[in-house]
């Protein structure tokens, strides 16, 4: 036990990559229509706002303590669980309770995240510090929920993702502890917890048990279809496709690192000089982008392979004999890397929905990935709300003007802050908690 | 006897986990507004960093003799792996021990007061100094012997057998190392990727480092520390403090994958160490179909 130190270190690495993912976590593409001429890419100070996140000299004012109750919860629903997913088997949420009665604000992740990533710490402890019971759910693209809560296993589809969340958050709450007592029921969402957030509240106004009063989206997308396939085109442009793309960014990383170690005359990798490190790998815009097309392909492997394995499509994984627990998937990661969302949708979500949804075809099942689906309800409704920026990475110049004219005046548009880069900040939140109020139209119109 | 009381236990434990339906673990407190006054410190610290970096370093190293490595010198992607597929078992087994386990308990231990915590982590931290002076004096680095010696004499006396880091005050840095580092330095690559039961991640040459530690440890028997029963509650507690002291979540990434991702950064950290130990040293050359760390 005494020679432990190289574990703890190994886990402050870990932690590395957990913290750069964070920081990352929930973003689609870069735009290609705010791009840069000069490299390609997407504007240099939204693509930094994007990885680098809220500074946190402007995060907003938080409480000093706020209590944690982690829930695991086994969905009656759930189907049976992969051998290779033993790990994933109840869906795994975060609360925290007032001690007095109190509305419950939930708040869903981004892209591939589990409910208890760097952005959801800092709106649960906000919203905590408001007075709220918070209750905090991992993005249905999550493979924890995938395998625990989702009545597919073929993640991405906004309306059926809808109901399956709706379905847990009622599951989860007749379970939380006696002592919440709730008021009210508000939903968040940022990035595309944002359009998962308002599609739930729109199933829970068509009759649902759950109540839902209000829904306030963060830098949702409007098509996820649209802003993913730009990420591909990012990749591609960042990174480069095959084994040849993937070697020569991690070649360009390993020397950067390893030199930040041989000239600091530092020897051990370890919390201390872990932002340092960070900041030492990631300098040119080239990296930046190549770290959000990373991020989001890492996702994107996680949901591949579950969708994959779930729809039986065999594309990875054989459905006749899929992996056990001792079986290396490092050939498998190597081809999931070089796939892009276009092939995900093409190999495994359209085969899947095209025999399972009456009716659709291919081109339908790109028009439900659009907030359209709701336009009507986003446009009559005063409990819907959005909060994006207009440098957001994600979004075209078309997508930001649909959301202006859906929402009218209930958009908050901010001047900078990329994709999530201004999430926690003081204005952001001001505005976040007035419209969970109720009141922030009258105040700022 | 007692192994097998133990063995009993962990079973059931181990079994209860894995049927429960619904679980609510009550988490320490977060405490967002000191974890943010202190990221805006680590902001400032970097930017400090940064600079220094970029500034003076770069003419200061050059006359160190450290030979930047290029694109090339990057060891292969793969990690070296044959023991691969026991390994995944035992990392399954380690997962399934920490959830069931050494979690709930290091949450429990997060109850007691942080001054009382703080004095069982400096204990233990000043117990590892015997090794590390022993290893810097193997390593021929009699300045960081000479330092770690200084921190554990302050320590023991001053600072009441360890309780407190009053050395850490006087800005002596603890500067930890370990058998690993020492067979590193004599040039030892770290070998097969080696999960270790219970401890978790590592390579074959930090499982001899971890031995040849525990070895040392066991020779020098400080305070009769490590013979006999006081030997097992001792490791008990300190493996509880380590373990309340770390953020990691086996499976907090859902991802199939987690697997090789954490060998990925395990292995490739270790070279990274490596690399930066023998700074003014040629890189020794890679065969691009070799896996790393072979």
């Amino acid at each position: 036990m005494r020679g432990r130190a190289a574990f703890v270190v190994a886990l402050a690495f870990l932690a590395v990559a957990t913290w750069a993912s964070a920081a990352l976590a929930g973003q689609s593409a870069p735009s290609l229509p705010n791009r840069d001429p000069a490299t390609g890419l997407a504007d240099s100070a939204a693509l930094r706002a994007t990885v680098f996140g809220t500074p946190p000299q402007d995060i907003a004012t938080l409480p000093e303590t706020v209590p944690l109750q982690e829930i695991n919860i086994a969905l009656p629903w759930a189907r049976q669980i992969p051998e290779v997913f033993w790990f994933d088997r109840r869906l795994r949420v975060w609360f925290s309770a007032q001690e007095k009665p109190a509305p419950l604000a939930i708040v869903i992740s981004g892209v591939g995240s589990d409910g208890n990533t760097a952005n959801l710490k800092v709106l649960r402890a906000v919203l905590y510090g408001a007075g709220y019971h918070v209750l905090t759910m991992p993005s249905p693209t999550f493979p924890g929920f995938i395998v625990a809560a989702s009545s597919t296993g073929v993640a991405g589809d906004l309306i059926q993702d809808g109901r399956d969340l709706y379905a847990s958050m009622q599951e989860i709450i007749s379970h939380l502890p006696k002592h919440a007592d709730i008021t009210d029921v508000d939903i968040l969402g940022y990035s595309l917890g944002g359009a998962n957030a308002a599609v739930v509240k729109s199933i829970a106004d068509a009759g649902g048990k759950l109540k839902i009063h209000r829904a306030v989206m963060i830098n949702p997308p409007v098509s996820l279809f649209a802003s993913v396939a730009r990420l591909d085109e990012l990749f591609a442009l960042s990174i480069g496709s095959g084994d040849a793309g993937v070697e020569r960014l991690y070649r360009r990383l390993y020397a950067r690192l390893a030199n930040l170690f041989r000239t600091t005359a530092e020897v051990q990798i370890d919390e201390s000089n872990m932002l340092a490190s960070v900041a030492a790998v990631l300098k040119s815009d080239a990296d930046f982008s190549a770290a959000i097309a990373l991020t989001f392909r890492i996702a994107l492997m996680n949901m591949f392979f579950a969708g994959d394995l779930y729809a039986r499509t065999g594309v990875v994984v054989d459905p006749a004999n899929p992996p056990h627990v001792g079986d290396s998937l490092e050939e498998t990661a190597r081809i999931l890397r070089d796939k892009p969302f276009a092939d995900y949708f093409a190999e495994v979500f359209a085969p899947y929905y095209l025999a399972h949804r009456a009716n659709s075809t291919v081109e339908s099942l790109k028009a439900d990935n659009r907030l359209d689906i709701i336009a009507s309800a986003l446009r009559a409704n005063p409990d819907y709300f959005g909060q994006t920026n207009n440098d957001d990475v994600i979004l075209d110049r078309t997508e930001l003007a649909w959301l202006r004219t859906t929402l009218g005046g209930r958009l908050a548009v901010y001047d900078h802050g990329g994709h999530l880069g201004n999430l926690g900040d003081r204005i952001q939140v001001a505005d976040m908690l007035d419209m969970l109020a109720g009141r922030w139209q009258a105040v700022k119109q | 006897m007692r192994a097998a009381h133990c063995a009993v236990l962990a079973t059931a434990a181990l079994s209860a986990c894995a049927t429960q339906n619904l679980s609510i673990r009550n988490l320490p407190a977060e405490t967002p507004a000191a974890d943010n006054a202190e990221a805006v410190e680590n902001a400032a610290a970097l930017a400090a960093v940064e600079s220094a970096v970029t500034q003076n370093n770069t003419a200061q190293e050059r006359d160190r003799g450290v030979i930047p490595l290029t694109m090339a010198d990057a060891p292969s992607m793969y990690s070296y792996d044959p023991w691969e597929r026991i390994n995944r078992f035992t990392y399954r087994f380690n997962a399934r021990f920490d959830d069931a386990i050494l979690l709930p308990v290091a949450d429990q231990y997060r109850r007691i007061p942080r001054p009382i915590r703080s004095g069982v982590h400096n204990f233990f931290a000043n117990l590892d100094e015997v090794k590390t002076v022993v290893n810097y004096a193997l390593q021929l680095h009699p300045a960081a012997g000479a330092h770690s010696l200084g921190r554990f004499v302050i320590n023991s006396t001053i600072g009441i057998g360890g309780l407190f880091d009053v050395a850490g005050k006087f800005h002596l840095k603890r500067e930890p190392t370990g058998f690993s580092a020492t067979l590193a330095g004599w040039g030892r690559h770290p070998g097969p990727y080696l999960v270790i039961p219970l401890l978790g991640p590592a390579t074959l040459r930090d499982g001899v480092g971890l031995l040849g530690d525990y070895g040392v440890s066991y020779v020098i028997d400080l305070a009769r520390l490590y013979r006999g029963y006081q030997a097992w509650a001792l490791e008990v507690v300190d493996a509880v403090d380590q373990r309340a002291n770390i953020g990691f979540r086996y499976y907090a990434t859902g991802s199939p994958f987690e697997y090789e991702t954490v060998r990925f950064l395990y292995v490739h950290r270790e070279l990274i160490e490596d690399a930066a130990l023998h700074a003014t040293e040629h890189p020794p050359g890679h065969d691009p179909n070799e896996p790393a760390g072979r």
